[in-house]
């Protein structure tokens, strides 16, 4: 016999298999598959055989022929046990209907590690059960729904063992279990909702229940009776037995609920304990071999009808998110922008899992969809995720319990599924699930009920007492992300990145386009000025050479002089656009220039070409740079130009040139007390071609300060300006000192 | 047939009509031999070369089509008969290299194309100054 003492501190590691006790409707004779002797038998066998069971053991086992009464043949034990063997089964043998004097009974065998278990219970059941399991299955699986097959198959049990109360447990993650489908006298107090903790059916209990699929336990208020052995510290293993006597912690918590009688059939789904129909009667109530058997294949038909509607189920679920993905496909194909595409139509991120909120945070933008946190919120969480988590996907269904903040939006965001876009830039997709369930009633604490001294100084036990509802706020939880969701974000992640690539590649692909095509217009503009001039000059020179011709009259002379004006007009703008697309063809040399002697060289040229006589050029403190030579010459020319030019009307027109050093950059400044730009236009000033309105009537191209800006930016300078109408202009350039 | 002062070689029929009229201004009696394409040179500048008649300044357009004005400077530097006679490079381009290359390949001046006929015609007045009178008073 087994000497293990159980109390709540161990009751996961009582060896419930071997008992060392039955349930005393029915005895049990165990024979030693090697001798055919008995080598265990229960107690109670002297109530049913009427003789003294230690006097049975250690013989023959066909000295119990003579108790048995074969209801058609001659009945022999040993016969019976090699068919059984012959058949390596026992059951088309079981049960074997007997009578033990006047009164029938179902012989039952199974097989243990070195015994044949012999049980012996009576036969209840004056009627043939068959025809009904056959229509109690097929009204079950009337049920189109996982939860409408669960309702009916509760409907169906009750009918067939008419026991008060038919529960479906389903085990849900944890070992938790929760009442899915009840079927109940209508008295009883409701129990579908209820959650049961793991340690309600203790690990070894669940793999008993894989292993056999029922469980009677006929009346918790009858003695078990021990089984008695010669043979010492080798417990018969009672696995496969339906006598088997039931843990004293069970008992207990089955007598605490009110519950006589107690009987559940295991559901498996793909190998795995998926739940069990557990029934309860209020009185004590056994129930016939038969219909056991017959309440097994309900389970049996049940546990595969499940996996298939599960299944079914999945796979809607799994194509609905398919189609998803098809549909935001089109839509990434079709739109401008990622972000309108994923989030701007009728199907869109949110639909990728069964969330209801998501956010894409991408190209610094944060669009949402559905229940989310405040953006600030998001952008914290959204940190913290970059520095917390280096996967591509990240999930977790008690984001509070990991990230505290969350804590203040867990209504919204206990769950949260985050897939990464682009690490460098922390662009993501976040989806959210509220906080799911903000109650569950559970059946007895599922913490450990502290043990209470007894009045005799010991420790009693006693699980769940009291039966009543434990109502628990379960905190910062939310639904949980399934596989389904996963593969599916993991599906639209894949769908996004590589759109991002294809779109990515366009621009650089248009980016080369764009360059090329520049570059083909600074080519087109320096040939097309350059063919421009040749035949221009001759225009000129044909308008001079008839000039020379004494012969023609004034009106001729006066229309000669207008072409030539206009020719002159003409070589002056191609000679500047030729200076502009120069500036952007030739290869940059850069080499210290001495700013002294450069600007000497450009105010003799810009002094030859204007007059200067009463203007005052003012040079400062000027400090060297490093550039191209040429292109500062053009640079200085064309603002020292514009200097004199626009302070032309004025009394007395001062440029003054002067430079300084502002951290890392040296400064020119280029100032003059002329005529000044309207600011309104200080974004156009340096555009091509452009002209402003008070400069109307002074010569110009609109090209120089084109070519200013295009040399500072070959430098990697700047150029900007500050002018004041009527009070002058002052132009800067920055060149960096490297 | 008389012999040939300035040999000028420029594939732009309006130039070469603009120069035949400023060097008749300048000077009525000087011969002026044009060519318009670098083949036409080659053949002619042979011929110089065979009839021992040299002309006494040489004008070369530096873009022609086929030999460049370049090519053609090369040729007459290469033919110790031709190789004495000044060579002016002649164009509209202002490029340093252009400028740089032709002196490099021996050419003795490079002048822009001045712009409009009035200029020409100064240009042309110095050019005959220079390497005509002053050039023979020297020889």
């Amino acid at each position: 016999m087994n000497k293990f003492s159980v109390d709540l501190t161990n009751c996961d590691k009582e060896p419930i298999h071997i008992p060392g006790k039955v349930q005393s409707h029915g005895f049990l004779i165990a024979v030693e598959q090697s001798t055919y002797n008995i080598s265990y038998i229960s107690e109670n066998a002297l109530f049913f055989l009427k003789s003294a069971p230690e006097d049975l053991l250690e013989k023959s086992v066909s000295i119990i022929n003579k108790f048995i009464n074969p209801q058609a043949i001659e009945f022999d034990i040993e016969d019976l046990l090699k068919l059984g063997i012959v058949r390596k089964s026992f059951d088309a043998i079981s049960p074997y209907p007997i009578k033990i004097g006047d009164k029938p009974f179902y012989l039952i065998i199974s097989s243990s590690q070195n015994e044949w278990l012999l049980e012996f219970e009576p036969l209840t059941l004056q009627y043939d059960i068959q025809s009904l399991i056959g229509r109690a299955a097929s009204a079950m699986l009337q049920g189109k729904t996982v939860t409408a097959l669960l309702q009916g198959a509760a409907l169906e049990v009750k009918k067939l063992i008419n026991y008060d109360r038919i529960m479906i447990y389903k085990f849900l993650d944890g070992g938790h279990g929760e009442v899915v489908a009840e079927e109940k006298e209508p008295d009883l107090e409701p129990f579908f909702g209820l959650h049961y903790p793991a340690s309600d059916i203790p690990q070894q209990a669940r793999e008993l229940y894989k292993l056999n699929l029922t469980r009677l336990i006929a009346d918790v208020n009858k003695e078990d009776s021990p089984i008695i052995t010669f043979k010492e510290n080798q417990p018969l293993d009672l696995t496969n037995g339906s006598l088997r006597a039931v843990s004293p912690i069970h008992i207990q918590y089955l007598k605490n609920m009110g519950v006589h009688s107690s009987f559940s059939i295991s559901l498996i789904s793909q190998g795995e304990l998926w739940g069990l129909i557990a029934c309860h009667n209020y009185s004590p109530k056994f129930i016939d071999y038969k219909a056991r058997e017959g309440s097994k294949l309900i389970g049996q038909i049940l546990s595969s009808a499940l996996e298939y509607r599960q299944d079914e189920e999945n796979s809607e679920i799994v194509t609905q998110f398919k189609n998803t993905a098809n549909i935001l496909t089109a839509h990434l194909n079709r739109d401008k922008y990622l972000a309108d595409a994923l989030t701007d139509h009728d199907v869109n991120i949110l639909d990728v899992t069964t969330a209801t909120g998501a956010v894409l945070i991408f190209e610094n933008e944060i669009r949402t969809i559905g229940a989310v946190p405040t953006n600030d919120e998001i952008n914290e969480l959204a940190e913290w995720l970059k520095s917390s988590s280096d996967e591509s996907i990240f999930y977790t269904h008690r984001l509070s319990e990991i990230f505290s903040p969350a804590k203040r939006y867990k209504n919204i965001a206990s769950g949260i599924l985050a897939c990464s876009l682009s690490k460098e830039l922390n662009e993501m997709i976040i989806w959210f699930k509220p906080e799911q369930i903000a109650t569950v009633n559970w059946a007895g604490n599922p913490d450990k009920e502290t043990l209470k001294p007894t009045a005799d100084g010991l420790l009693s036990l006693s699980p769940r007492k009291s039966f009543e509802i434990w109502s628990q706020v379960v905190n910062n939880t939310s639904q949980k992300w399934l596989p389904e969701e996963i593969a599916s974000v993991l599906r639209i992640r894949e769908i996004i990145i590589s759109n991002v690539n294809k779109k990515a590649n366009e621009i650089r692909l248009l980016n080369e386009k764009l360059q090329n095509a520049y570059e083909e217009l600074d080519t087109f503009s320096y040939t097309i000025s350059h063919d421009l001039r040749t035949p221009l000059t001759s225009i000129k020179t044909y308008a001079e050479l008839i000039l020379r011709n004494k012969s023609i009259d004034e009106s001729a002379k006066k229309m000669l002089g207008r072409i030539l004006t206009g020719a002159d007009k003409m070589n002056f703008l191609i000679k500047e656009i030729l200076n502009l697309a120069r500036v952007g063809r030739s290869d940059i040399h850069f080499e210290n220039v001495d700013m002294q002697s450069l600007l000497n060289e450009v105010i003799a040229e810009v002094s030859a070409a204007y007059k200067m006589d009463k203007a005052e050029l003012v040079l400062g403190q000027l400090i060297d740079l490093k550039g191209d030579r040429t292109m500062l010459v053009q640079v200085f020319t064309n603002l020292i130009t514009n200097g004199v030019k626009y302070s032309s009307k004025v009394d007395k027109p001062k440029i003054e040139i002067s430079a300084y050093i502002d951290g890392d950059e040296t400064i020119y400044r280029v100032k003059d007390n002329g005529m000044g730009i309207d600011n309104r236009y200080y974004n156009r000033v340096f555009e091509l071609f452009k002209r402003m309105d008070n400069a109307k009537d002074i010569e110009g191209t609109g090209v120089g300060l084109a070519i200013v800006k295009r040399v500072m930016e070959r430098h990697n300078g700047r150029v900007w300006f500050e002018s004041e109408l009527n009070i002058g202009s002052t132009f800067y350039l920055a060149f960096k000192n490297k | 047939m008389k012999t040939t002062d300035i040999f000028y070689v420029e594939d732009d029929s309006d130039y070469a009509f603009f120069m035949q009229s400023a060097v008749q201004e300048v000077k009525d009696s000087l011969n002026l031999t044009i060519v318009e394409d670098g083949m036409e040179a080659l053949a002619k500048l042979k011929s110089f070369a065979d009839s021992k008649t040299k002309p006494k300044l040489i004008l070369l357009d530096l873009n022609l089509p086929g030999l460049s004005g370049l090519d053609l400077l090369k040729f007459i530097r290469d033919i110790p008969y031709l190789k004495t006679i000044p060579v002016i490079l002649f164009s509209t381009s202002d490029n340093p290299d252009d400028v740089k290359a032709s002196i490099e390949f021996g050419a003795n001046a490079y002048l822009t194309k001045p712009d409009g006929y009035d200029n020409l015609l100064k240009c042309v007045h110095s050019v005959h100054d220079f390497w005509f009178s002053q050039h023979l008073r020297l020889n």
